[in-house]
This record gives structure tokens, C-alpha cells and sequence, in this order.
């Protein structure tokens, strides 16, 4: 049994891939290519989907058609704005490699390198 | 003999000198993990000093037996604590180690709900790259950051990708997985609690600023088993460096400068023997109190 998150994030990727509207038929055609989903699944997901807001939708014939609100990359502009933001919650939260730097910072930071041999 | 006077002696002694003391010693640096416990058992000392000093003041003849006798006391068990400074005592221990708990849940949870809504948009967003074991994310930042807890992921912008070579960036996914692996998360909540229940304690604020330093230096040295200090200490100067908004993130350089020295000093690892005696200093600071309350060969 495959998690929820994963079938959203298979038919977001379908919906940013063509870069156009499709309908849920569409998608399930796409994921059958590598995979068997059963078309009430994905149908289901895309609606919660359309209400979380991910999706916005419009009556073509008998079929709805999906588009992504916004495009992949505004929502990892957003993400990484949001694991960058260098507030008291996000610093437990999720753990950085290393925190960003004033200039002064990264030629004191320069300078030990060299001190060390290790020039950069 | 009442104990309260020396159990609050011994928890100032404990808050403000024993951080001093920490902040001045050399070892820590070279054993993070070992220094991570010297401070959670001054935390533990300090609380307990206080617990049994409330509780003392409650029932100043009893040793540890009676001060147990007295919480049954309160809870209705026994027969009624017979003055409102004893009952006041009773409450105020209680209420310490009420607080410690629900300052460690709520730290946890607050940590854990911040997660969770950045993972709903990550897993829609990221894509999983086998070769690294990590989520890659489109963006021009430099970034590698980790969400621990259940389902962990590890998480890297293209601009880090771009930036760091193969085994810089390897090393850089190492460290990361170190964090998950330690579950360093649970140990940050239960340092933010210390601090939120005691404020402007110097201990409580140095436990608060120390251990999450001395975590990162932990990740390093995890990362150092597999990869060459050189490298780690590229990756650092280079991810601290490009990243590119100013101001925001100006916090925390000095940190990097700090772990960055030390990967590259020559100074490798705490001799044995101090390590013995600091691990085992920090086993007694706890139970001096303990002992203090309830002499041995007195029970």
C-alpha cells in the first residue's frame, strides 16, 4: 500500500511535467505506463488535491480538468525561503549544515584556512 | 538537620560557576558528545537540587524516605503535610518537574508540526535521488538541511549540488545523516525545555547555546569517519559563503568559524583518563544532592 503523500506528489509531477491541464483519466494512463493505480485512487487524491489547494479544476464534458495552482518552482522558491528562515522554531525544526554568513565572518573564515596550509 | 540551605548552595554553584568552568575548558570541543552529557547532568543536578530543597523545606528531619512519605502526604495517601510551607514545598517541586515535561512536549511538538507542513510541500516538491539518499530541490541557494523524526529525509538544493563537488557533497549528506541517526532533534527539544523553565539562569542559557553547537561538532566528526577533513572544511567554507540574502542569515557564521578551526587544528580527541573523570564527575554531580538529603547509614 503505497502512502498517500507519494500518489500526490506522482500526479503533481504529471500536472508540472506537461505544463498544461489534464484530467484525471490523463494521469492514470501515465502512472499505468510504469505502475498499476486504479482510476477511483487517483481520482479521490486529485480532489484532495483541488481542496488543499494544490490544484484548481474546471468542467470539461463529463471530465474535470486539473491544473497545478502554482508552478513547481514557486513552491521551492517558498520551501526554501521557509528552511532558510532563521527564526527560534525553525532552528529546531530542521537542522541546518551550516548557517549563512556576514562578509566580515567569511574573511575571518578565509584567513583560518590559510593559516592552516589549507588555502581556498 | 534541615538541607535546604546547602542543596540551594550547591544548585547556585551549579548555575552559574559550572558553566563558567565548561565554557573554559578545552575538552569539550574535542569530545562533543561527552560535553553534550556534562551539560545535561548539571541541568539534571540543578533541577534536582531544587526539587529536593522544595521538598526539605516541606519535611526538614525526614531524609529521602520521609520526603517520599510527604508527596504521599499531599497526594492524599497519607496523613495530611501539616503546615501551608511544607504543602507550599511539596507544590513547588511538582510543579518543577511538571514544568520539565511539558517544556520538553511542547518544545518536541512545536518542532515536530513546523516539520510537518514543510515535509507535506517537500515530498510534492523534492525529488528523490537514489545516488545520494537524499531529496534534491530546485533552487539556486545553496542549502542541505535535515527533517528528522519518523521518515526522515535529508535535503539538498541544487544550488548545494552545483556548488560542492561529488565527495564534498557527500560528506555534506553524512553529517546530515548523523543529525538523523543521533536523533539530535529530541535532544535540541529537551535543551530548549531546560532553558524555557529556567530563564535567565546562566546554566540554562549556556545548555541552550552549547549544545547545539556541540551537536554540529558531534555531525563532524561522524562525517570526518568517512571523509577527509579537507574536504568537510571545503564544503563548510563553501556553503556558508554562497549563501547568497545577507542579513537574515548572518546569524550563526561565527559557529562555522568556531567547527572549521577545529576540524583543521591538530588537537584530535579528550585524553582517556580525563574523559574517565569527567564522565564520572558527571555521574556523581547528580547524586550529591540525593546523598546530601538522605545520608548514607542514616536509612
Amino acid at each position: 500500500m503505497r502512502r498517500l503523500g507519494e500518489l500526490e506528489a506522482e500526479i503533481m509531477d504529471c500536472l508540472w511535467k506537461w505544463g498544461r491541464p489534464a484530467t484525471v483519466r490523463e494521469v492514470v494512463d501515465d502512472i499505468n505506463a510504469h505502475r498499476p493505480a486504479a482510476y477511483t485512487t487517483v481520482m479521490t487524491v486529485a480532489t484532495i488535491l483541488y481542496n488543499k489547494g494544490w490544484l484548481t479544476r474546471e468542467k470539461q464534458g463529463q471530465a474535470w480538468l486539473y491544473t497545478p495552482v502554482r508552478s513547481r518552482e514557486a513552491y521551492s522558491a517558498a520551501l526554501m525561503e521557509d528552511a532558510l528562515a532563521a527564526s527560534e522554531d525553525r532552528s529546531a525544526a530542521l537542522v541546518h549544515f551550516v548557517e549563512g554568513m556576514t562578509d566580515d565572518e567569511v574573511s575571518a573564515l578565509r584567513e583560518a584556512l590559510r593559516s592552516t596550509g589549507r588555502g581556498l | 538537620m534541615n538541607a535546604a540551605p546547602a542543596l540551594i548552595g550547591y544548585a547556585a554553584v551549579v548555575g552559574t560557576l559550572a558553566p563558567k568552568v565548561m565554557l573554559g575548558s578545552l575538552w569539550p570541543q574535542r569530545s562533543p558528545v561527552l560535553a553534550i552529557g556534562v551539560w545535561f547532568a548539571l541541568a539534571v543536578t540543578f533541577s534536582l537540587s531544587l526539587s529536593l530543597a522544595a521538598l526539605n523545606v516541606a519535611n526538614p528531619d525526614a531524609h529521602l524516605h520521609g520526603l517520599l512519605y510527604s508527596c504521599r502526604a499531599v497526594l492524599g495517601l497519607g496523613s495530611s503535610a501539616d503546615s501551608a510551607l511544607a504543602q507550599a514545598g511539596v507544590a513547588l517541586c511538582v510543579v518543577l518537574v511538571t514544568a520539565h515535561l511539558a517544556g520538553f512536549a511542547f518544545h518536541a511538538v512545536r518542532a515536530r508540526v513546523a516539520r510537518g507542513g514543510h515535509r507535506d510541500v517537500l515530498e510534492k516538491v523534492g525529488r528523490r535521488s537514489v545516488h545520494l539518499d537524499a531529496t534534491v530541490v530546485e533552487h539556486a541557494v545553496p542549502a542541505a538541511y535535515c527533517l528528522p523524526g519518523r521518515r526522515p529525509r535529508i535535503v539538498v538544493s541544487t544550488g548545494a549540488v552545483d556548488l560542492l563537488s561529488g565527495t564534498e557533497l557527500g560528506a555534506v549528506i553524512e553529517h546530515e545523516r548523523a543529525h538523523i541517526l543521533g536523533r539530535h532533534h529530541l535532544i535540541l527539544s529537551g535543551s530548549h525545555a531546560f532553558a524555557w523553565v529556567f530563564p535567565g539562569v546562566p546554566l540554562a542559557r549556556h545548555v541552550r547555546e552549547q549544545v547545539p553547537l556541540l551537536l554540529e561538532m558531534a555531525a563532524d566528526d561522524r562525517a570526518l569517519r568517512r571523509f577527509p577533513r579537507g574536504t568537510l572544511a571545503a564544503a563548510m567554507f563553501a556553503m556558508a559563503s554562497g549563501e547568497a540574502p545577507q542579513g537574515a542569515l548572518a546569524a550563526g557564521g561565527r559557529t562555522v568559524l568556531v567547527r572549521l578551526k577545529r576540524i583543521l587544528g591538530p588537537a584530535r580527541g579528550a585524553h582517556p583518563a580525563l574523559r574517565c573523570a569527567v564522565g564520572a564527575g558527571a555521574v556523581i554531580a547528580p547524586l550529591l544532592p540525593v546523598l546530601l538529603v538522605c545520608p548514607v547509614g542514616l536509612g
